[in-house]
């Protein structure tokens, strides 16, 4: 075999297996698309089915409109998990909010002002990004409790910053650092104030940066668990992360509708990926660790 | 969300090696930023940028008050959703505290006794153990399986772009509903798991992955390593990229074969990030709540039951807030051991925080 062949040969060996890699990798996320359109019965047969066996949308109507197609009817609770889906996106939306609101002016000033706190605050910002969000649920809870916020939207978008903020500050700060001071020196001298030069010059310029945060903090808060655990234990809605562990409970025998909410959860994830892969990757290798 | 110390974050798409980071800014543009207290050159230079003596001095007093307007929202924020309940769970864990008292701070003094009952509760020194083998075990999953993956990426190969972007997916899943789907995967009856070892002839008859308290803490571990090989891959893929191809054909040609090349020139080469790759995926593997949860409920019998899992349980289940407070600061130390070197490896971030001056 010659050298040329050789080397074209271990290149299609090389794409054979890293798709065999991918193919593990990705097999949890088809193996729950696919039991999510199987009836609960084939879900609890001996054998697990890798094609839809006797596929059915069941799951989702029970899923979606809170219809219970199994004959165990004695579930009292709704089903719904459309009031979930909409709780998540407000939780989602808000954090992306709240996160932007916080980290684009503060990397700004992070970046480009000289300040006395500023190797504080990055320090800071650095242990923050450490402390384990289990030890911040159960004092939140405690402070939000205090301020009445328990049970409330803003109390869990208010821990759901926890996710994201620090993280949304260094990010931005790193690709603030790297513009030029001219852009902003020259918008001054051309007579603009402090917050002008940062609304018409600095945000557009932080765009791409902007988006990777604003993505990241969605994803925080729509996948947040644990605090919605804990600071919404009595509310009257739950978002769907909080939806689908109570299925878990009330529905232990009814497995297909919880691969069907799960992979309801999945959705803005895959639409993400889709429209906004560029700002994931790099979101990724910036360094963000969810939890 | 960790960060590791990078150059422009969301520019080149490369991870920056913290050793070579220096060396690039070193000749350029940031030498007086990289020294915070340096009196002399880019400053001074700066601050003849002012028009006069006048308006120079309003506008350096102006460009104080801004860039304090600018921190103001994320200073309030920090303090009230960190700093505040990091102090408060130190006093939680010196209270007797039930839910009726947990939302005032004037719950009974109980001294150390909540460190006292937690270092002598089985399960929470089972938590702690499990915690340890749990983090060991899923890092060094992650990061063979990772470093693997990468390698296998740098090599050129047709449609390597769309199997590196597919690679993150895992990773975007809500932790919740890893769990879950691990859950459903590892049943033992009509488990895919089980079905394709018993297929293949690894095994007999089917294992209980979930329900028996051998296997339980291996289960979790191996949906957590799942769930952090992506991390792992991007950031030793982006470290390999930097790796110069005339080291490794100088070795080549020196004689060394693919592993010793691998041992002695790429990896030490990528040191620095594999380092901060360990550091940032510790910090992740300590916390992991949502995953146990979904999975194992930390059951069987508390086979699985780590830190975090426990804390809530004896908190937001047994209404036992002063234990649980005791044990999240067992479980904030030992995030917290790895803060000096995570620091160090993030000098550059703080090194180049005296920001350019406008």
């Amino acid at each position: 075999m010659s050298r040329r062949h050789k080397k074209t040969a271990v290149r299609w060996l090389s794409t054979l297996v890293a798709f065999a890699a991918v193919a593990i990798m990705l097999f949890p996320i088809y193996a729950i698309i696919v039991a999510s359109f199987e009836s609960t019965l084939t879900l609890f047969s001996s054998r697990f089915h890798f094609f839809p066996y006797h596929p059915t949308l069941a799951n989702y109507q029970t899923v979606i409109l809170g219809k219970q197609s199994g004959s165990s009817a004695s579930v009292t609770t709704s089903g719904n998990q459309l009031g979930h889906v909409l709780t998540s996106l407000e939780i989602a939306l808000a954090t992306a909010l709240l996160t932007l609101v916080i980290s684009v002016p503060a990397a700004y000033a992070l970046a480009k002002y000289r300040m006395r706190v500023t190797v504080l605050l990055i320090g800071a910002l650095l242990l923050a990004q450490i402390v384990p969000s289990i030890v911040l649920a159960t004092s939140l809870f405690a402070v939000l409790l205090k301020v009445g916020l328990v049970n409330t939207l803003p109390g869990v978008i208010i821990a759901d910053g926890t996710y994201a903020v620090p993280f949304g500050i260094l990010v931005l700060r790193a690709f603030l650092f790297s513009l030029p001071n001219e852009v902003m020196h020259s918008a001054r001298v051309d007579g603009a104030s402090e917050w002008q030069t940062f609304r018409m010059i600095v945000i557009p310029l932080a765009r791409s940066a902007i988006i990777t945060v604003a993505v990241f903090a969605f994803l925080a808060g729509w996948g947040d668990f644990i605090f919605a655990l804990t600071t919404l234990n009595g509310a009257s809605f739950e978002p769907i992360t909080l939806g689908i562990y109570s299925f878990l409970g009330y529905y232990q025998a009814n497995w297909g509708a919880v691969m069907a909410a799960g992979v309801v959860a999945l959705v803005p994830a895959g639409v993400l990926l889709v429209i906004a892969q560029r700002y994931i990757a790099t979101g990724l290798t910036a360094g963000a660790v969810k939890g | 969300m960790p960060l590791p110390e990078r150059d422009e974050a969301t520019r080149g798409g490369h991870l920056v090696m913290p050793g070579h980071a220096n060396q690039r800014n070193g000749g350029g543009q940031v030498v007086g930023a990289s020294a915070p207290s340096a009196p002399t050159g880019t400053g001074a230079a700066r601050r003849s940028f002012g028009a006069g003596p006048l308006s120079r001095l309003s506008g350096a007093r102006r460009q104080q008050l801004a860039g304090w307007l600018f921190l103001t929202p994320a200073i309030a924020y920090l303090l009230f959703a960190f700093a505040l309940p990091i102090v408060y769970n130190v006093l939680l864990s010196f209270e007797r505290d039930s839910l009726s008292t947990i939302g005032s701070i004037n719950a009974p003094w109980a001294g150390f006794s909540n460190y006292h009952a937690m270092f002598n509760d089985p399960i929470a020194q089972s938590a702690i153990v499990h915690t340890l083998e749990f983090t060991v075990g899923s890092l060094v999953g992650q990061f063979t399986i990772g470093l693997s993956l990468a390698l296998l990426f740098s090599n050129r190969f047709p449609g390597r772009t769309i199997a590196r972007s597919l690679v993150i997916i895992p990773w975007l899943v809500p932790l919740i509903v890893t769990g879950v789907i691990f859950r459903f995967m590892f049943q033992q009856e009509g488990g895919a798991v089980n079905q394709v070892l018993i297929d293949v002839g690894l095994i007999h008859s089917p294992v209980d992955w979930i329900g028996s308290t051998s296997y339980a803490l291996l289960t979790v571990t191996i949906a957590n390593i799942w769930l952090g090989v992506p991390f792992f891959t991007l950031l030793l893929y982006s470290a390999l990229q930097e790796v110069p191809a005339e080291v490794k054909e100088a070795a080549m040609i020196d004689g060394a074969g693919p592993w010793q090349r691998l041992r002695l020139v790429t990896i030490p080469i990528i040191l620095p990030v594999i380092e901060i790759t360990f550091i940032l995926g510790f910090i992740f593997t300590v916390k992991v709540f949502d995953l146990v949860i979904g999975l194992t409920n930390g059951g069987p019998a508390n086979a699985t039951q780590l830190i975090s899992t426990w804390s809530y349980a004896l908190g937001f289940q047994q209404f036992n807030f002063g234990e649980a407070a005791a044990l999240n600061n067992v479980l904030l130390v030992a995030a917290l051991v790895c803060a000096p070197l995570y620091l160090l490896l993030s000098r550059d971030q703080l090194r180049r925080s005296t920001g350019a001056a406008v």
